[in-house]
Parts: C-alpha cells; structure tokens; sequence
C-alpha cells in the first residue's frame, strides 16, 4: 500500500500544501459530491480523488476524509473505484473502525458483474489486514476461488494467502488449502495454477513446524505426480510463474536415473530462454538433479557455461553481478570449469566497480597453469589504470593467484614492479603480499629482499603495510645491511606510531634482528624494550615484558623461541568451511550466494525456508525447556530428513571426502595426515606430527609468531564421557557451524541393531547409556537422522558433536563428528561404534 | 518460500520515497528511506555500491533509471536475479506507460503507478511485466469517460503473449539484425578479447494470429537439412529466443517458428565467441615533451569491405585532465576537445570500409603540478560506430514467412546493422 499515514512532523516541503486547510476543503467538496447524480458529476469526483490520492503519496495524512470517500464509492465507474480502493487500503489498517465501513461497499463489488471489479474489490478486500473483518472475507474469497473469470481466481489464490497471514486459523477452518490444491491440478490457466502453488509452498512451510499433516502436505508438494503435471505444462506459465515451478522442481528427489534425464530432456530448452531468471532457475535444477551422478554432473557444468557466459556479458550490470556471484560458487566446486574462457572476466573499462571487483574474484579464483601468465598480466593492467580501490583489488588478486600456484617465479617478477612504480596504495599492498608469499615461498627471499630493502619506510603509512614491512625486516636482518638501521630509527618514533600492530611486529623484529646481529641492535632492542614496557597498549606491554622477562631468564632460550627453524606455510587458512559452501550451493539462486552466508544467517526466523538443513538446528532453539533431555523432534520433517541425506550421500567429490580418507585409517593417522583435505590441513599445517593436536587459532597464532615448539606426548589420554553432559540447542547450532569435520565416515551396524531401530527413540535411549546424548533426531524407517552430542569427563569442557544418519535397508551409518578438540575426535568415534554395535544386542 | 518480497520503492535521485506499494506488511518505510538515504549519501559515487545491501534483517536490491531508484526490500532469502531482472522489466513498463521513467513522470502518474505496481507483483510474488498485456487492462486514457475496460483477455489465452483481435490495415513486419562488436585491446596492439552479440529485433503490425516461420544461414541448420555449407554459413554461440518461439521446434530441426506478439519485441540473441577483425582501427602514438606540452598523433583505419559505410564514428582520446590549449588538425571528420571527459572527441560523420584518416592534436599542460597528485585514472580508448546493411558475422536471414489464416500479404523489412559495443583499446 502506499505510504502510511505519515507522522505528522514529516514535514511537506514549503511548497506543498501544509495539510489541514487543504483536507477539510477537500471532504467539504466530496460530501457535495457525494449524492449528486448529475452529469458530470463523476468528473469532478476524478479530479478530487486523483488530489486525494496525490496527497496521500506525498505523505498528507487524508485519513479524515475516510467516511466522505465511502459515501462516494458507490459509483460505477472503474476508475473511481481503483482510486478508492487504494485509499481504502491505505488507510484501514490503521483505522480499523471506519475500516468496516468499506467492507458493505467492497463485499457488493465482489459481485459485480465485471470481472475486472471482482477482482480488484477482492483484491483490496483481502489487503485490508485488519484481524477483526477476517468473517466478512470468507464468502467472498470462496466464490472468488470458483469464480468464472481466472482474473478473480487468480486474485483470489493470492488472497488465500493473505488471509492465512491474518489468521491462520480461519484460513485453516474454511478449508482453503484444500481447494486450493484442487484448484491448482485443475484450473485451465496457468497462472491461477502457479499463484495457487506459492501459496500452498509458504502456507506449508510456515505451517510444518506446526504438524505433522501439514508436513505432510508439503511432501506431496514434492510428489512426482504433482511435479510431472507442472513440468509438462511449463510452457504455458509465464516468465516468473516458470522460475516457481523451476524451484520446486529443484528440490524434487527423483526417484531413479530415468527420472532425471526425463526431466533434464524436458527442460533442456529453457535454458534458451530470454529471461536469465529462468535460465538460473534451470541451472539450479539440473545441478541438483545430478548430484549423485558425478559424470553427468560434470556434462551439466559443461552445458551451462555458454548460458552463464551470455548472462554475464549481456543484460544489466545489476544481472552480471547477481550471475557472477553464482559463477563464484560454482567455480570453487569446479575450478576447471571456466579456466580456459577467463577473458569473459576481463574488466570493462566502463563496468560499475561492483562488477569489477567479483570479476576479479572469479580471475582469481579460474587462475591455474595454463592461463595464470595472461590472468596476471591482465591484472597488472588494472593495478595502474583504473580507480583505487580496484587496484588495490587487483594487487590482491595478483598475490592470491601466486599463493596458490606452483609456479610462482613469473608473478614475484610482477609483484617487484609493483614496488617500482611509487605509488604509495600499490606499494602499501604489495608489501603485505610480498610478506605472505615469502611465508610460503621462503626461497625467494633472496630477490624479493633486494628489492624491499630499497623501499624507504617513510613512504608506507598504512599500519598493515608496515608491519609487514617491519616483519621482513626482523625476518630477514641478515641479508638486509641496513634492517638495524631503519628498525633503530622507526623504534625512535615509537611515539608517533598509532597501530598496536605496527607496534608489536617492531618489538618481534628487534628481538630477532638482535639475535642476528646483536652489536647493531642491542641500542635499539633496548629502546624497544623500553618503549613497549611503557606502552599503554595492554598487548605491547605484556610482550615487550614477556621479551624482557625471556632474555633476563635465558638467552639462548630466548633465541629459540623468537628464531626457532620456520616451516613454510603451506596453505592458508580457508575462511569459510566446505559445510557452509555446501549449504550456500542448496540455496543456489538466492541471495545466500550473492552474501556468501546460508540464509539462515541473515534472515529471521519466521521468514526461513524450512526446506534447508539449517533450519533443522535453528528448530533445536525451540526445545529450550527440556535442555540436556535427549528430545526427539517430530517438527523437523522426515522428506527434509531425506533431502538432506540424500545430498550428502551424494555429497559431490569435495564435500568432506578427502577428510575422511585421510583419518580412515586409525593405526596410522600421523603419515594420513600428509594427504589431508586443505581444509583440515589449513588447521593442522603448522604443528607437526610430534606436536599436540591443539589445532584452534589460538595457538596456531603464537606459534606462527613466535615459532614456539613444544615438545609433547603424542598418545591422546583414553577418553571418558561426562554421563551428564548439557548443551543447549543454541549452543550446538553455533558450534555446528563454527567447528570444522573432524572426522566423517560410514560404519556399519549388526542385523540385531536394525531390527531394534524402528523408531529413533530406542537408539537414543541406547545411547544415553554410553553417555552420548541426543538432541535432535527426526525420520521414518528406512531412514533415520540423528544429532548427538557429547562432553568430556575430565579437563576443560570439551565437546563432541555428531552427525548421524543410519538407513536401516543398507544397514549403513554415515557419521559426521565435529569436536572441540579435534585429535580426541578418533577415540570419541571408536566409543560411538562400539556403543552402536551393542545396539540391539542387549 | 520462493522468495517473495516484501515491498517496491520508488525513489528520487536523493533517496527519497516517491511511491511505494507495500506488500506484505513488514517493511517500513520510513526505515528503508532513512537507510537508502545514507547509503547513497556516504558512496557519493553509488555504483561503487553493489546492487544487493542487507541491513537489519532486510536485503534491499535496488536498480537506477534516469534519476530514479527502484527498490525492492526483502525479509526473505529471495531470488536475487530474478528481482532485478524483474525492476528492470518494471522500468521497460513503465517506460511503455509515460514514454520516458523519471521523478517528473511518475509524480503526474500516481494512479496509474499504484494500478500497475499492483498488478505487476502481488504479495511480492511477480505476475505480469508484459507490459502489453498490462495496456490491456491498465490504460493511460482511461480516465476518459467513454472507453470500457475488460479484463486481461491475453490471461486466459493460451497464446499469453497475444490477443486476439489485432486489426492492421496494412500488415508489415520489420525486422532489424544488430550485432554489437565487444572488443579489447591491450597497450601491446593484440586484441585479448573480442566477441559479437547479436540480437534479432522485431516490430510486427500484423492482424490475427500470424505463423511466422524464420530461417537464417545457421550452419547446423543447414547441415541438417543437408545442404552444403560454402562458408557463408554460421556458428552461433549461445542462443536466447523470446518466449513465442516454440523451442522443442527448434531443438529438433533448428527451425524458428513463432506467433509473435504485437509491436516490438526482441525475438533471439545470441553470440558468437570466434574471433573477428575489428572494423575499425586505431592507432594512437603521444608524445609527452617534459611536462610542458603532450602531443597526439591517431590513426583510424577502416577494415571492413569497400561497398559498406560505416556512420557516426566518434573515437573518444582519453588525455590528461590537466592539458589546455588544444590545437587539433584532422584529416577527415571533426575533432574537439571534451575536458569533462578528460577526452579529445573525435567524429566522423561518414568512413567507407579500407581508409585511413589522421587526427594530430596538442595540448599544453601545466608546468607545475602537485606533489602527491592522485595517481592519473588512465582510460582506454573508445571507438563508437555504426555499420548498416553489414553484419560483422555474416548472419543472414533467408526468409520471413508470415501465414494467417485470413490469408493476407504481409510485408517484411529486413535491415542489417552492425555497432561498436564495448570497443575500448588501451593504447595510451
């Protein structure tokens, strides 16, 4: 509707008519108006209506001519009643007593002869939102579902709707749904059929967490029977009707590969379509489709390229970002995809820097052997031409394309120019890139010190570039002949050094620039040390103390731990986890993937889709009242149970797979650790197999900082569980989402233990027994899930979550754990498998 | 939920609420004014600011016509390409409605914005965009007193894109191939990217409901029907037809066949990767003495074949923003310096294929500049041009039929075009 009636303060502009005058002056006319019949009449009426409604818009409140505008309503003519009907909706939800006023002259259109008035009367009828008028919307809406006018039929599909949104229970009670779904297999016009269809989608979803029949319903929403009918009518539906239909389809499960190429044959043309939304739409169906068909999936990608291509290049600016976006996903699941058409990617000089900037990512994120010389060379174009900030990006997008390539010799040629051309941005960044290159590739330092050495600390300002700067410096004192000097004179302005960062790495890189050439820096190590101990900073105090305190104790133990033997960094941490990709990739063609988040991280509850994996914990937050009791949850939907675990059997080739592989052999997990994922890798790079297992950031930091390493047992202690554990089902969703997989594998379970898994409750009660607690579980024979979580005894709490979906026709467990502590993950799993090999037999 | 949003805004050049048409009741507007309204405010420069912003629970998407914004705010993890693909269909509504989308025209337009806002979306969910089918039934004149209004006849058809009924005295079909030439070339003079988009553009003004039926010098096509293909054929890329064309036809044996709706409409486009001459050349060669003056001498070849023409050539020079005193010499065509550009336009009127022109320029540029001045934005140059009766591809089109079951003569026009699309060269 339009405006509101704006508070009273949101003032006209001065030339505008202030208000009230105008309003009173208004009614006055329309109440002369009002009876009259004489020609001409109507006209006028027009006229004072189109001023009402323009004021109105510009925020006048006309609210007071409520009562004078009904009178005036019984008219015939079309265009008096469309205006009135806007005012009229306008203004009754915030006048809800006059509101009834307009129901008697609504109700009386309803059944006009003119279908156009029906429709719009019950248009407006249904928009009115006021609770109290629900009674007078039912007959109304019930004759417009059977109306012969499939403009009123569609409206009044719609209006089904928002009648549930004003009261569910009247909605429920007329029996709407029902008709709806017969209306939506039947009627002849296509758009009542999809209006009909969304309606049912959100009534249902709104509804599953509710009942189960209405999760049942939503099942049947999914029905082969009701997806064929839909799909062999596409065409007639229109452009964004098509992209519904599409979007149920994507999640239909089919039932076997027939199913499939049955659908992909029928849909093939729509990837023709003018409409890139359908295109997208299509795309999302097909990848879906063929998750479990790695070969097929792998044609898939193949044949949207061309479509996706012409989607970013031709169309709006606002279409290319939006498609990019999904480019970008897909790419990270199929690198190859787009290597060799990268110069789709290439920067238009007149692209909006939105464009720009994903344009980079995908340049980027496609960079491999074959075209990284002409991705890099493109690049180094922008990092001069272009406007800041994208030069900055595309420095950026330089180093990360050296970090992940083998063969990095041409592109830290490139870096080094960037350093000669003198500007301070481009100097500023290169700095911190030529910095993390040098952790992954230390056998350049040679070159790439030669040419930092050169660069006057005076020109980097920005806090990161110089403490990079400062880091090279410390890191590399002994090739530079000057690092004593410019540490010296950069300590001297200790004072008017602004970042804590820049700070810190000045107190690290005297220390290890003293360890190096001691007769050069003890001056300036002192000056440091004396700086730092009366920093207000609390950080630099406490590490230019716990310097002082480390040399005053031992000074050759002092060398080990700021100058310990640095292993290279092999990769770097992935910021985002492979669960979360995963997650985005089922909600393709949304906005998760233009935010990179599941959806469940930026929307309400209320207003999420409960089709998603996520949702199912987001539910866990319901059970608040009975924390730590093991509670079945009869809400989160078997058919998304199945969905999800279908999925993730069919989980695509870099879900967690290489995870698995590397931890599936217990004897000998040190040497697995070699073919870890780069995931679980990135966690575990830095500590060596002699090291403890303590993979959170924390310690990965201090250990990147200072090099520390301690020598530790290696045999993590037998594992107890706390037979009381508590988490509560808010905890557990943040965690799920936080942890990384630590360990995810099939076992299998004993004919006894099928037999006894008919409803999830037994193998939750089994389990609370070996003191692993459930807190969700859901699913119908043969298909179960579970999530349990557990605590260790003794120590600092740590916990164990896990995911477990057990098909009783296969006999087989797949088990996903995430844990606190990850290195006591294995003994955790071999506890769960020894418990779930007794299920049944007892 | 697919997504529905919650509410359409239009709004002023300053992030000021024209009109809304508030859907589902859980957006306010005041809250999203007050947002939009510093987004654009702290950006200065908005298109720096990608389309979709989330703010408080709810994502807005928003898009720019003329000096007005179209927005969308959502609560819901809605489909983002296909509402801004729908507030582009929207603008091109209204764009049929009031001629040209802008604060003016929207402001003497209320009732009709709200008639159409309504129609267009209801509860957030798209309905119509045609905006033919939409004057069907939301008319402009309607506020004459004689004309009747009849429900949405094309809704209930089964051709949605057509009504029945359509009379022309005399029926023509035009028919118009353009091809846009993208091309990139780096400093070096290679050319790194190059592609070619076509579209088919149509204006029917044909009574009933005519079968037409489109054949083009399509290389499978014409493999298909087993023809020999002397190099006149062509691969087409990635091809998008209008929703009249019947696709299964067209998977099965290539043939285009449609009825097409009334008056204009984009019929197919496509595009083709192959790498293809640029039809015009430049050369550029600058000189800079010192810091005192800055010297241009330009080359413009033509590379297309003598019998075509290529009009309203216009190359676009980027030079220094600081440089004055222009003395510019050209050989053919006018050449004037554009200092809100920071270009030297260069604009030949006519350029027949296989010629080369000259434009030499100077400039003076400041003998002094600031220390730090911000690092120069050096642009590419670019080349504008039209090509009639060419088609850089060599996409033809070999018939038009056109049958109706009245049996009338109608008339096609074909014309062929070709044009500069994004045509940048980094010369300098």
């Amino acid at each position: 509707m339009a405006p509101p009636p704006a508070p009273p303060q949101k003032s006209p502009s001065p030339s505008q008519p202030s208000g009230k005058s105008e309003v009173s002056d208004l009614k006055l006319q329309l109440r002369q108006l009002a009876g009259s019949r004489a020609p001409g009449a109507d006209d006028s009426k027009r006229d004072l209506f189109k001023r009402v409604i323009s004021y109105m818009t510009v925020g006048i409140d006309v609210s007071a001519a409520f009562s004078e505008m009904v009178m005036c309503s019984a008219t015939s003519d079309i265009v008096l009643k469309k205006m009135c009907y806007l005012y009229v909706g306008n203004y009754a939800r915030c006048h809800p007593d006059l509101a009834l006023l307009t129901i008697n002259f609504l109700q009386k259109d309803c059944h006009d002869e003119d279908p156009m008035i029906r429709g719009l009367a019950l248009r407006s009828l249904c928009s009115l939102r006021v609770p109290n008028l629900v009674e007078y919307l039912v007959a109304p809406l019930g004759a417009g579902l059977k109306d012969g006018s499939s403009y009123v039929r569609m409206v009044a599909a719609v209006g089904v709707l928002k009648l549930y949104h004003i009261s569910a229970a009247t909605c429920f009670d007329s029996d709407f749904p029902a008709v709806l779904k017969s209306l939506m297999l039947t009627d002849p016009d296509a758009q009542v059929v999809a209006n009909c269809l969304f309606v049912l989608q959100e009534i249902w979803n709104l509804e599953a967490n509710k009942s189960e029949e209405a999760s049942r319903e939503r099942e049947t929403l999914l029905s082969k029977k009701l997806v064929y009918y839909l799909l062999n009518r596409i065409k007639e539906f229109n452009e964004w009707a098509q992209c519904l239909v599409l979007e149920l389809v994507a999640k239909y499960i089919p039932s076997d590969s027939d199913d499939i190429f049955d659908i992909m044959n029928l849909l093939e043309d729509r990837l023709q379509h003018a409409n890139g939304a359908v295109v997208l739409a299509t795309i999302k169906v097909f990848l879906h489709l063929t998750m479990s068909m790695t070969d097929v999936h792998q044609q898939v990608y193949e044949r949207i390229k061309a479509p996706l291509l012409t989607l970013v290049g031709s169309g709006s600016s606002e279409q290319s970002y939006a498609v990019l976006s999904h480019l970008h996903l897909l790419v990270m699941r199929a690198p190859m995809l787009f290597s060799s058409d990268y110069k789709h990617f290439y920067c238009q000089f007149s692209d909006p820097s939105y464009v720009k900037k994903l344009k980079l990512e995908m340049l980027t994120a496609i960079a491999n052997e074959s075209n990284t010389y002409e991705i890099v060379t493109e690049l180094c174009e922008y990092a001069g031409n272009v406007d800041v900030p994208i030069a900055r990006e595309s420095i950026r997008a330089v180093g990360k394309i050296a970090l992940q390539q083998y063969d990095v010799n041409a592109i830290v040629d490139r870096l080094l120019q960037f350093l000669e051309m003198e500007k301070d941005y481009v100097t500023a960044e290169t700095l911190v890139l030529v910095k993390d290159l040098l952790r992954k590739y230390p056998q350049w330092s040679h070159d790439c010190i030669a040419v930092v050495g050169n660069i006057s600390s005076k020109n980097v300002q920005e806090p990161k570039a110089k403490a990079a700067l400062i880091w090279m410096l410390g890191e590399y004192s002994q090739d530079m002949p000057d690092a004593p000097y410019i540490l010296e004179s950069l300590i001297e302005n200790w004072d008017e050094e602004n970042a804590a960062e820049v700070r810190l790495h000045l107190l690290t890189a005297a220390m290890k620039c003293f360890f190096k050439r001691p007769p050069e820096t003890q001056k300036a190590l002192g000056a440091a040390l004396a700086a730092g101990l009366a920093d207000s900073h609390q950080d630099v105090h406490d590490r230019a103390l716990f310097y002082y305190r480390l040399l005053q104790y031992d000074v050759s133990v002092a060398e080990r731990v700021v100058n310990p033997p640095k292993q290279a960094v092999s990769v770097f941490a992935d910021t985002q986890s492979s669960e979360i990709k995963d997650r985005i990739f089922d909600e393709f063609n949304s906005l998760s993937v233009v935010y990179q988040k599941p959806s469940y991280m930026f929307t309400d509850k209320e207003h999420r889709e409960p089709f998603e994996f996520s949702e199912e914990i987001g539910n866990l937050s319901l059970g608040q009242e009975s924390v730590g009791n093991a509670r079945r949850y009869d809400e989160s939907d078997k058919d998304l149970l199945l969905s999800t675990s279908e999925r993730e059997e069919n989980g695509g080739p870099n879900t967690n797979g290489p995870a698995a592989a590397g931890y599936s052999a217990p004897p000998d997990y040190n040497s697995s650790l070699v073919s870890l994922s780069s995931q679980t890798q990135s966690e575990t790079a830095i500590s060596d197999p002699g090291m403890p297992k303590h993979t959170s950031q924390m310690t990965l930091a201090i250990d990147d900082l200072l090099g520390l390493s301690v020598p530790a047992a290696l045999a993590p202690p037998s594992l107890k569980l706390n037979p009381k554990a508590v988490l509560d089902p808010g905890t557990f969703q943040r965690k799920w989402g936080q942890l990384a997989v630590s360990i995810s594998q099939d076992c299998s379970i004993s004919p006894q233990g099928v037999a006894a898994l008919t409803t999830p409750q037994a193998l939750i009660r089994h389990m609370q027994a070996s003191s692993i607690q459930c807190i969700a579980s859901g699913g119908q024979s043969p298909n179960f899930k579970f999530f349990f979580f557990a605590q260790k005894l003794d120590g600092p709490p740590s916990f164990f979550l896990m995911e477990c979906i057990i098909n009783t026709s296969s006999a087989k467990a797949q088990v996903k754990i995430k844990a606190d502590d990850a290195t006591a993950s294995e003994a955790f799993f071999a506890l769960f498998q020894s418990a779930l090999s007794k299920f049944g037999v007892l | 939920m697919a997504g529905a949003v919650s509410a359409l805004f239009l709004l002023d050049i300053k992030g000021r609420v024209l009109i809304w048409r508030d859907y589902r009741g859980d957006v306010s507007a005041v809250q999203a004014e007050r947002f939009f309204t510093k987004l654009i405010e702290k950006e200065g420069d908005h298109e720096s600011h990608s389309p979709v912003v989330f703010d408080d629970g709810i994502s807005y998407m928003f898009i720019q016509h003329n000096n007005v914004f179209l927005m969308t705010a959502a609560r819901q993890n809605s489909n983002a390409v296909s509402i801004l693909l729908f507030l582009h269909r929207v603008v091109d509504v209204f764009k049929h409605y009031f001629v040209e989308l802008e604060e003016e025209s929207l402001r003497d337009n209320f009732v009709v914005v709200y008639e159409l806002l309504d129609e267009m979306m209801d509860f957030g969910y798209p309905q119509y965009t045609e905006a033919k089918i939409l004057s069907e039934f939301i008319k402009t004149d309607a506020y004459r007193m004689e004309v009747t209004q009849r429900p949405p006849m094309a809704v209930t058809n089964a051709v949605s894109w057509r009504s029945e009924g359509i009379r022309y005295k005399k029926n023509e079909v035009f028919l118009d191939v353009v091809e846009s030439v993208n091309i990139l070339v780096n400093s070096n003079g290679q050319i790194i990217r190059s592609d070619v988009v076509g579209a088919l553009k149509m204006r029917t003004y044909l009574s009933g409901m005519p079968e037409c039926k489109l054949g083009l010098n399509d290389r499978l096509l014409l493999e298909a029907q087993g023809r020999t293909t002397k190099g006149k054929a062509i691969d087409l890329d990635d091809i998008k037809f209008h929703q009249c064309v019947r696709l299964a036809r067209f998977e099965n044996d290539r043939t285009i066949s449609f009825i097409p709706p009334d008056g204009a409409f984009d019929l197919m486009t496509y595009r083709l990767s192959t790498q293809v001459k640029p039809p015009i050349w430049v050369e550029a060669q600058v000189e800079r003495h010192s810091r005192s003056r800055i010297e241009m001498m330009v080359k413009a070849r033509s590379q297309f074949k003598e019998r075509s023409t290529a009009t309203s050539v216009e190359i676009e020079l980027p030079v220094p923003s600081d440089a004055t005193n222009p003395s510019i010499r050209t050989s053919m065509g006018s050449a004037a310096y554009a200092p809100e550009h920071d270009a030297l336009v260069w604009k030949i009127k006519s350029f027949p294929g296989g010629k080369e022109y000259m434009c030499r320029a100077e400039f003076t540029l400041p003998s002094i500049t600031a220390e730090d001045a911000i690092p120069e934005r050096k642009a590419p140059v670019r080349v504008k041009f039209e090509i009639p009766y060419f088609t850089i591809s060599g996409i033809q089109v070999r018939y038009l039929k056109i049958i109706e079951k009245s049996g009338y003569q109608a008339l096609p026009w074909v014309r062929y075009i070709t044009m500069a699309g994004e045509y940048e060269l980094r010369l300098i």
